[in-house]
């Protein structure tokens, strides 16, 4: 079996992480460009090739029309629900989009899952390239305000990405984790997750017991369209109203100068996280230069209005958990978004609490994954995650009303039977629709699914069919039906109401698994084989110099050893054999390599290979 | 194609709740030492401990630790525990029309209900709020009050309820108790409903 990762798939960035067996502390794992955040930006360029993370953020200026961002908004989600999304994101749907949202990139049609399994398949290859082994599960977080459909969606991701998802974990709980490992905390805790795209709160209840220590989520709230972007797209506004004004460009919404003006406008908003004062200085196609000066406090009358929505869940979370904001021991702050000091001050002379902030919050998500994952590979531990569905379940009765059967906040797994008979002689089918949400109508609820019970023909209210819908660990439904007359176990297809169908996704994962994952060994592969090549060209050449008789016979031996082990291992295509071999050539002409540059006059480079010669 | 459903569950193949945590089929429930127990039921049961298991196992662990569940959000909520009791001595009879109001305060209702609907003209037509809004909220204090009234005559009968399990009382005896349960359940609902209409209504003023 392979390795196990905990990933935080987010809005804005996307992180891999795992537990260090030795330390017992997560880590992040960089990815080639250092970083450890990959921005969750997916590109397809005119070749066909996916193209993933930093180069991909690259292309939203030069190829906006192949290149997609903050996917993670429409993941279970249809067309109807999108429509301000569309305003103010550059989504290109395709005409075939329906209650499954498809995208387009350049040529090609992608669904939310293929997309965000491009990213999570690019994480997978970061993992193995760090442990030099496969990778085939995770546990992935979802904002615990994400309804069935959403989680649905990450789970197929993580499906078509070549990963079993242990788990979902909700992406406050896993913060609270991870916390919970930095340093002993006990008492009441709430998380405050304001991320790129949504906004969660969680009020949990952190006990010590003789077993281990526990983690009880009391309640949660949140809002699945507000966060970061929300920010950027006011100040974009009001930037793109002012050029209008002054240079009389008004340039589409969509195009790459917009893309430039985003990123510009990003970079004024960390400023400003920092320092009191910046100036956007912005190239206009006209030649001149958009100039103008942002203090804090033209962020903070645009941040001002996204603050006091995430405190509405606040004070509805509290309210489930029957908990007074001054009764919260910890506060703890995740989400790129709480760097800012306005939401930071807020929420502090909200709970009357400083908020912790010792953890990196870009990365204390994909650490509590990583905590998390190593939990469920062990299967016990003396760490336990209790934690709640965050929206109530309930079926559709007469005149369209909701009969809620799992309130909100019960904790998960949880289920609930409901009994069916038939109103008529010989009907042979009774409908159901399921629904997830709040509101009394159904038609203010969202629809998870709808399907057709089948009855054998009897006389009216005759048939008893208990139908028993359930809610797993991960927040999403599982339906089953008996038939008490019989004791006969029905099992139930569910075509879900958004979402792709498991045809399709068997069809995807044929399509993309195999050629994905044998494109990155194979570029592996050829990268090894290049560096191979120049180390043995630069042996060959030193060990021709004369200076090279200095070299003992056992010496000039090993490396001809360690030069005959790498020519063969080329002739393969394992790229971590490769590696290895590099290294033992690497260190067998450690000696050879110093005699080279002492005899070379005027260079003193130190430590270097032979193959920097 | 006809849906029907009843809304009320059936015990046939649910486990007992009070029997998850050991517990007699009683209304007085030490909230404290229930939580214990779920905690350390939690511990053997939940999900997380069986990643690894085989497929029956897996599927047993999420049977059992849902049932926990359940049974915890039923009897760690004084209301739905005598909710449930009724459920599974099959004895819940639900008001056979909720919208209807219980006889003793139909005239408060009614003036209520007056109320309300002037309150909702004059937000259309920009009339004066402040007097109907204080209306509304003593109103509102009024029926909160009779919540409290209720609550309590529920707390009476669950101890009659424990009393008459211990003394081993006769089918009858049970019968009667249940209607009384029965009985405050309905009002209890019905005048939540009230309240949270009402609130909901001075909210938006």
């Amino acid at each position: 079996m392979g390795r196990i990762v905990g990933i935080d798939l987010g809005t804005t960035n996307s992180l891999v992480a795992y537990l260090d067996p030795h330390t017992k502390q997560p880590n992040c794992i960089a990815g080639p460009y250092g970083s450890t955040l990959c921005p969750s930006v997916v590109s397809l360029d005119p070749d066909g090739n996916i193209i993933v993370g930093e180069p991909a953020r690259r292309r939203l200026l030069t190829q906006p029309e192949r290149t997609i961002y903050s996917v993670k908004r429409l993941m279970g989600r249809g067309v109807k629900d999108i429509q301000d999304e569309l305003k103010l994101f550059p989504f290109r749907l395709d005409p075939s989009s329906s209650n499954v949202i498809r995208v387009r990139l350049g040529d090609k049609v992608f669904t939310p899952p293929e997309i965000s399994a491009f990213i999570l398949r690019e994480l997978k290859n970061w993992a193995e390239a760090f442990f030099g082994e496969p990778v085939d599960r995770a546990v992935i977080t979802v904002p615990a305000y994400f309804n069935d459909a959403q989680r649905q969606s990450t789970k197929d991701a993580g499906k078509i990405a070549g990963l079993e998802v242990l788990r979902l974990v909700n992406e406050p709980t896993a913060a609270a984790l991870a916390y919970g490992l930095h340093e002993k905390q006990r008492g009441k805790a709430a998380v405050y997750d304001l991320g790129g795209g949504t906004f969660d709160i969680s009020i949990l209840k952190l006990i010590s017991t003789e077993d281990g220590d526990i983690y009880q989520v009391l309640s949660t709230n949140g809002d699945t369209h507000l966060g970061g972007d929300d920010i950027d797209n006011l100040l974009q506004a009001l930037v793109r109203e002012k050029i209008l004004q002054t240079d009389e460009i008004d340039f589409s919404p969509h195009g790459e100068l917009a893309q430039e003006l985003r990123k510009a406008l990003i970079s004024v908003k960390h400023e400003l996280s920092e320092k009191e004062t910046t100036t956007l200085r912005f190239p206009l196609p006209n030649g001149q230069v958009f100039t103008q000066e942002f203090t804090r406090g033209v962020l903070d009358a645009l941040i001002r209005p996204v603050v006091d929505r995430t405190m509405g869940p606040v004070k509805l979370a509290l309210a489930d958990a029957k908990i007074k904001p001054e009764e919260i021991d910890e506060v703890v702050l995740v989400g790129g978004a709480t760097r800012t000091p306005l939401i930071r001050r807020t929420v502090q002379e909200f709970f009357l609490r400083a908020p912790h902030i010792e953890l990196n919050p870009d990365e204390v998500v994909a650490l509590g994954a990583a905590v998390q994952a190593n939990i469920l590979e062990h299967g016990v531990s003396n760490m336990l995650l209790l934690d709640v569905t965050p929206l109530s379940l309930g079926i559709e009765t007469y005149g369209g009303a909701v009969a809620k059967i799992i309130t909100r906040n019960s904790p998960i797994p949880a289920s609930a039977r409901e009994m069916y008979t038939t109103g008529v002689d010989n009907q042979t089918g009774i409908d159901i629709h399921v629904l997830q949400g709040e509101r009394e109508l159904a038609k203010d609820c969202r629809s998870l699914a709808r399907f057709t019970l089948k009855v054998p023909p009897a006389p009216a209210g005759l048939p008893r069919i208990e139908v028993k819908f359930l809610i797993d660990a991960n927040g999403i439904l599982q339906v089953g039906a008996k038939d008490l007359r019989t004791s006969e176990q029905h099992s139930i297809e569910v075509q879900p109401s958004y979402g792709i169908s498991d045809s399709e996704i068997e069809r995807i994962l044929e399509e993309s698994i195999e050629y994905a994952e044998q494109d990155f060994a194979e570029r592996q592969a050829i990268e090894a084989r290049t560096e191979a090549e120049s180390i043995l060209t630069a042996t060959a050449k030193a060990l021709s110099n004369p200076q090279s008789a200095m070299l003992g016979e056992e010496e000039r031996a090993k490396i001809d050893a360690a030069v005959a082990g790498l020519k063969d291992s080329t002739s393969g295509n394992d790229y971590r054999l490769m590696r290895k071999k590099i290294d033992e050539l690497n260190e067998a002409t450690q000696h050879l390599a110093e005699v080279m540059m002492n005899s070379a006059v005027n260079t003193v480079l130190q430590g270097k290979n032979l193959a920097d010669f | 194609m006809t849906a029907t459903s009843s809304t009320q569950t059936t015990s046939s193949s649910t486990s007992d709740y009070f029997a998850i945590f050991g517990l007699p089929r009683k209304l007085a429930i030490d909230v404290a030492k229930l939580e214990q127990e779920f905690l350390q039921l939690s511990w053997k049961l939940h999900p997380d401990n069986f990643v690894n298991a085989s497929e029956s196992e897996r599927e047993l662990s999420l049977k059992r630790s849902s049932d926990l569940n359940d049974a915890y959000r039923a009897l760690r909520d004084p209301v739905a525990r005598v909710e449930y009791l009724l459920g599974i001595e099959g004895e819940r009879v639900e008001g056979e029309k909720k919208q209807q109001a219980p006889p003793e305060l139909l005239e408060e209702v009614f003036e209520l209900n007056e109320s309300l609907d002037e309150l909702r003209e004059a937000k259309e037509s920009g009339g004066d709020l402040i007097e109907l809004k204080n209306k509304l909220e003593s109103a509102e204090d009024n029926f909160e009050q009779k919540l409290r009234e209720v609550d309590a005559q529920l707390h009476s009968v669950t101890k009659d309820w424990d009393a008459a399990v211990d003394a081993n009382v006769d089918a009858a005896a049970r019968k009667k108790l249940f209607a009384r349960m029965n009985e405050l359940l309905n009002r209890r609902s019905y005048i939540r409903n009230l309240v949270t209409n009402v609130a909901k209504e001075l909210a938006e003023v």
